[in-house]
């Protein structure tokens, strides 16, 4: 199963993206890292010049609302994007807010899984549940 | 300047000759009537006869070089890591072609000297399919390479007719290689400017391998700083006749291209004040601020119209003030450089006989201000007497 992951915009928090890069080798994924600094024009690129099934985006400066809005129109203009399964993680809001609320919000924008300030484990344990159930893995 | 070694450096440019020995450069307006090796000797037959063709040097920039066209299944990797490649070969691109868009895309009207196809990492096949083969078969090119994921190498091999295929320039870690294609593409290059009949025949008088003038100029860039009081970082513009080159340092570029390279190349075509006028003009009427500028300057759009060298000087500084808007975040284009870390332009090429340094002045003070809203102001340094390309040229073979 390849996943493309890295830290969306002008995000330089690298140590969460080193860590999801380690777990997801140890729960063997094969990854394509994109690092830091990521615009959200590579993610989807990076997707189809690697096949790769799931999109893990991080942000943790509180960008991510920014471009979560942008996700669903970007997302549009590819052909061949339809099955792709996309993830977020980290600092998904200035300040605080409540989990859930802001998970449904991420799901508008045409996120899978939505992990605002969760653990990275339960939010890869999330992914494996979901893969399950669409028969992927 | 240093002398060169008592060699005769020749570069054949689209407009002019320039012949360089010892100490001084002639530059002579070429007559497109006549056979480039008959026109310049008899412009500078005498001069040539002096030397032996082992101690004659010639580089050449006319006719064009080699157009190509790259098809790659993404703007920020496929289709950029190819471009950046065959920029830095030497190539002219005449189009990309996002993979997904394929069906609707038009053909060329020219032949298309090389077609370079490009997508995926070796880890993922199955990208490319009978549009593509469609397309080609359709498309009027004289060589064509692939240098996609191996995975469908096989593929393309069946259905595409002489395609030669290379290492894929997308490594596991979407990083780009360059090496394979550069060398094939400088070689492709190579061999079209030996086989046009009219450079062929300037090995008549030189024993030396006849290069491609941006080659010669990219060569000289790490020494520049040792010949001219260039301030680091800067960039190289060199606006001709015909079209106007950019050459700068790597560290200038918010990219993701990591490359080995310390610089790099980028070409705007038909951005030249002569051959390419019409298209100058053309770029300068599609841009918002040209009618400030020009009231800046005190002329008005009708000097557009005229001949003579006011208008040319116009132009010219119009030329300058379009590359620098191209190459900022006011009009995204392949690279953006990081302009405010910039603290030298140097200027080269036709450019330096016709503007002086204060009327390039006038034209950064106004980008910097009106662009980049910014009190930077990089210092203008002209190459007058092309010690650049002397530079270049004279560096060992
Ligand atoms: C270290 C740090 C920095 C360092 C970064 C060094 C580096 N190169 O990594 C420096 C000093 C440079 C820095 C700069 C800034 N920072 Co800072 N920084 C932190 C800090 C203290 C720790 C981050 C860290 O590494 N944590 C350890 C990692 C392992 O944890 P994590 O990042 O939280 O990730 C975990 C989870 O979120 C999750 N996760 C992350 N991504 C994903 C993705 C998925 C899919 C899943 C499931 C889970 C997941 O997994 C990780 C492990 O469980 C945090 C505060 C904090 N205590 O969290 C602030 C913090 C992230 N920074 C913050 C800010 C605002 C900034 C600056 C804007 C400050 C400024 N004004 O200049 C700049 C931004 C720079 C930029 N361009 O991005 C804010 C963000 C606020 C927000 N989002 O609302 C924080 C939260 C501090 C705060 N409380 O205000 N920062």
């Amino acid at each position: 199963m390849k996943v493309v992951t890295g830290v969306v915009g002008n995000d330089i928090h690298v140590v969460a993206n080193r860590l999801i890069d380690l777990a997801l080798r140890a729960r063997g994924y094969e990854v394509f890292n994109l690092g830091v600094n990521t615009h959200l024009q590579e993610f989807f690129d990076a997707v189809v010049e690697t096949g790769a099934q799931v999109l893990m985006i991080s942000s943790l400066n509180g960008e991510a609302e920014g471009w979560g809005r942008e996700v669903r129109l970007l997302r549009s203009q590819y052909t061949n994007l339809d099955d792709l399964i996309m993830m977020i993680g980290g600092n998904l809001v200035v300040g605080s807010g409540n989990g859930e609320d802001i998970a449904a919000r991420y799901r508008n924008y045409g996120f899978d899984i939505a992990c605002h300030q969760v653990d990275l484990n339960t939010g890869l344990d999330m992914l494996a549940a979901l893969l399950r159930e669409r028969g992927i893995q | 300047m240093k002398d060169t070694g008592d060699k005769l450096l020749i570069d054949v440019g689209s407009t002019y000759f320039k012949i360089c020995a010892g100490d001084s450069i002639e530059q002579y307006m070429r007559d497109f009537n006549r056979e480039i090796l008959e026109d310049l000797m008899a412009k500078a037959g005498q001069l040539i006869a002096r030397y032996q063709p082992a101690d004659i040097r010639v580089c050449s920039s006319a006719n064009g070089g080699l157009s190509a066209l790259i098809i790659g299944v993404t703007r920020t990797f496929s289709l950029k890591y190819a471009t950046n490649i065959a920029f830095n070969a030497g190539i002219n691109i005449i189009d990309t072609i996002l993979y997904q868009d394929i069906g609707n895309c038009s053909l060329p009207s020219d032949l298309v000297d090389v077609v370079i196809i490009v997508g995926g990492v070796n880890a993922h096949g199955g990208l490319f399919s009978r549009s593509l083969y469609r397309y080609m078969e359709q498309l009027q090119y004289s060589n064509v390479v692939y240098v996609g994921t191996e995975r469908d190498a096989a593929a393309i091999q069946t259905n595409i007719p002489d395609v030669v295929v290379l290492p894929n320039i997308i490594d596991e870690r979407l990083h780009i290689v360059e090496e394979h294609l550069k060398v094939y593409l400088t070689n492709l290059y190579q061999q079209d400017i030996e086989g046009k009949e009219d450079i062929k025949r300037l090995y008549e008088i030189t024993a030396n391998q006849i290069y491609s003038t941006p080659y010669i100029v990219n060569r000289a860039l790490p020494v520049i700083d040792a010949t001219f009081s260039v301030a680091n970082p800067f960039i190289l513009l060199d606006i001709g006749g015909a079209t106007t080159d950019i050459h700068y340092s790597k560290d200038l570029v918010e990219d993701n291209i990591v490359t080995e390279n310390g610089y790099d190349r980028l070409v705007f075509k038909r951005l030249g004040v002569y051959k390419s006028r019409q298209s100058l003009i053309l770029a300068a009427q599609g841009n918002e601020f040209t009618y400030e500028l020009l009231t800046h300057l005190k002329v008005t759009e009708n000097i557009f119209k005229e001949q003579g060298e006011r208008a040319t000087k116009v132009l010219m500084q119009l030329a300058v003030f379009l590359v620098l808007c191209k190459m900022s975040h006011y009009r995204q284009s392949y690279i953006n450089l990081k302009l405010l870390q910039i603290n030298s332009i140097v200027l080269t090429g036709g450019i330096t006989k016709v503007l002086t340094v204060a009327e390039i002045d006038v034209i950064i003070a106004f980008f910097y201000s009106k662009i980049l809203t910014s009190d930077h102001r990089p210092v203008a340094v002209l190459d007058s007497d092309y010690a650049i390309w002397t530079l270049g040229a004279r560096g060992s073979y």
